[in-house]
């Protein structure tokens, strides 16, 4: 028999409270992998999308709303003339419910801009021109709102023709509607008006002087703000708000489990009372019924967090199935989030000990002598 | 004159195991007074019994024999040294003395054999050396038959003989015994008792027991009376060993 053992028959004691605090604890988990891979999840797939449109630097206007303000289309014309720029791209991106789908991206783009190079048509033809009343929706989008190339979509009270389907090398490209900024800008009534620019510095610039040419841009060019690609979503106040929102509920969901865990471990030293003080009679020490305490609610942290990452796991595939956004989402289900989500389970649940192990350090051992 | 406060106990050459003077343990912030002004000595190798009615302090004396609790004012000392102020009381106990309760105290999520080993922890040893000492030890009280029986499984005897078994795990030199028949029939409590002087003689130990019957106390060498948490009678300790 080792420590381990007599730790372990300790929760095998009451294994009904045990196991529900079990699944109160990983259900708090399950919460922290669900919301902080979907919200990571959210912030790469845009950084890859960037990527995979060529995009080094994305000038936006990124306030607390989903989608960035709109601001005048002239001033792509005053960054493609700042040095070090190869090409612009400008955008008009928008988030809207389109028919069954609550929330699609919009990609309006720059007619003959880089931003169209990466689409590979799957299906059907590319617009013939800017002003075409047609689209080209990105495979998952196609697969989400039910459509084929000759199906019509109606967009700001215009019926518009899914001409192609594309694959966009990107989730977010793959999700979204993409059509001519033109017509766009005509059919929203937002002429002159784009919110994002995609801007392609020239070949072989480091990071640092990427950075370099945003800080000129941004001198230039006071409407909106140059971020390099990778940085843009994390960095905007809506992602934030996402991302401290889905942190905030983890950590509710893990405060519930401190106190669940909290909970059991106090029953548990108040049940065994006596058992601890007959421990303390026979000769262990205080700091050793300490550490029995601290690892016991330290192995349930640890199996209520493996449950957790389980759960949240499976929940999150579960998501990804579901038609309203199968092919939308894209959690960050890495090792390291899981890793991540362990080890605060068995923070939690070391922390929840703290207490209950001290309640039981200050038992007297004489108490063994009664009953 | 009192040794420096120290574990090493057993090093220390003294005449007498237990010695105590004006020994007072008050509870409930003095308004009760469970040991007066207690004098004593406990030679080593001497089978000890307490006797007295119930709440003249028997328990309470056995409880700071063990260092499970300090005691209001006087001195206690285990071979010279002082009880109270020992720097480390879990590990005299682990080192040096032996309990026995009246209810067995057996963790009932443990097996016999497992139980026996619990008191090991705080001493140097394996896992292996633990269970190979721990069955050797239930040989030795006739359990070798329930290694793996859990108390819950065991007869009131045999649940004393694991508790005896497991006093002896870290083959303390003192035995001490709060009514170790007083929860089994008479067969039984015959059975036990004879166990714990076999043993308190083959390992030489001092054996103090508290135990309310007359019968039991004519077996051992010197017996204590008590009142009120007084002493009434106490025959002359016998030369320590």
């Amino acid at each position: 028999m080792t420590f381990f053992t007599i730790i372990y028959r300790g929760l095998q004691r009451r294994p009904v409270r045990t196991g529900l605090t079990l699944v109160g604890i990983a259900i708090g988990i399950a919460a922290v992998v669900a919301l902080v891979g979907i919200s990571r999840g959210f912030e790469q797939s845009w950084a890859s999308g960037m990527k995979a449109r060529g995009t080094d630097i994305v000038v936006s206007n990124m306030g607390s709303a989903l989608a960035p303000k709109p601001f005048r289309a002239a001033v792509r014309d005053a960054i493609a003339v700042i040095p070090q720029v190869a090409a612009t791209c400008a955008i008009f991106v928008d988030l809207t419910g389109i028919e069954d789908s609550s929330m699609m991206v919009v990609s309006a783009r720059e007619w003959g801009g880089f931003s169209w190079q990466n689409l590979k048509l799957v299906a059907g033809r590319m617009p013939k021109d800017a002003l075409e009343p047609a689209l080209v929706l990105g495979q998952n989008a196609a697969e989400a709102l039910k459509k084929k190339t000759g199906d019509s979509i109606q967009l700001e009270s215009t019926e518009l023709t899914v001409v192609g389907i594309v694959d966009g090398g990107a989730l977010v490209e793959n999700g979204s509607v993409i059509l001519s900024l033109p017509l766009y800008q005509k059919l929203s009534g937002n002429e002159d008006k784009i919110n994002i620019i995609d801007v392609r510095a020239v070949p072989g610039l480091n990071s640092d002087e990427l950075k370099q040419l945003c800080a000129r841009i941004n001198h230039q060019i006071p409407e909106a703000r140059a971020m390099p690609a990778g940085e843009h979503v994390g960095n905007s106040e809506a992602y934030r708000f996402i991302r401290a929102m889905s942190w905030g509920t983890s950590l509710l969901a893990v405060i519930v489990g401190v106190l669940g865990v909290m909970n059991t471990m106090l029953m548990t030293v108040f049940e065994r009372k006596q058992e601890i003080c007959i421990l303390l009679a026979i000769g262990w020490k205080r700091q050793r019924v300490i550490r029995l305490i601290l690892w016991e609610s330290a192995l349930l942290g640890l199996l209520g967090g493996i449950g957790g990452v389980t759960i949240g796991c499976a929940g999150v595939k579960v998501l990804e199935t579901l038609p309203a956004i199968h092919g939308l989402l894209e959690p960050d289900l890495s090792p390291r989030l899981m890793v991540m989500a362990v080890t605060i389970a068995v923070i939690v649940g070391v922390i929840s000990g703290i207490y209950p192990a001290w309640r039981s350090s200050r038992l007297n051992p004489s108490l063994a002598m009664q009953g | 004159m009192t040794e420096e406060p120290s574990n090493n106990v057993r090093t220390a050459a003294m005449r007498y195991v237990f010695e105590a003077n004006g020994l007072c343990k008050d509870f409930d912030e003095g308004r009760v007074r469970a040991l007066r002004g207690v004098n004593f000595r406990i030679a080593q190798g001497e089978f000890l019994a307490i006797m007295g009615p119930s709440g003249c302090g028997k328990t309470t004396l056995l409880q700071l024999l063990g260092a499970l609790d300090l005691p209001t004012s006087g001195s206690l000392l285990y071979r010279g040294v002082s009880l109270p102020a020992l720097p480390d009381p879990a590990l005299y106990r682990a080192r040096e003395i032996g309990m026995v309760f009246q209810a067995f105290h057996l963790l009932p999520t443990f097996t016999a054999v497992e139980n026996v080993q619990l008191p090991m922890f705080e001493i140097e040893r394996s896992a292996s050396q633990r269970l190979k000492h721990a069955i050797n030890l239930l040989k030795s009280v006739g359990l070798e038959h329930r290694l793996n029986h859990f108390p819950g499984m065991l007869s009131g005897g045999e649940r004393q003989r694991v508790a005896i078994a497991r006093s002896l795990a870290n083959n303390p030199s003192v035995l001490l015994a709060d009514e170790p028949t007083g929860n089994l029939d008479s067969e039984n409590a015959h059975h036990i008792l004879d166990l714990i002087i076999r043993l308190k003689r083959e390992r030489q130990m001092t054996l103090v027991l508290v135990t309310h019957d007359p019968s039991i106390a004519l077996l051992a060498s010197r017996t204590i009376r008590m009142i009120d948490g007084q002493i009434a009678a106490d025959p002359p300790a016998p030369q320590s060993h």
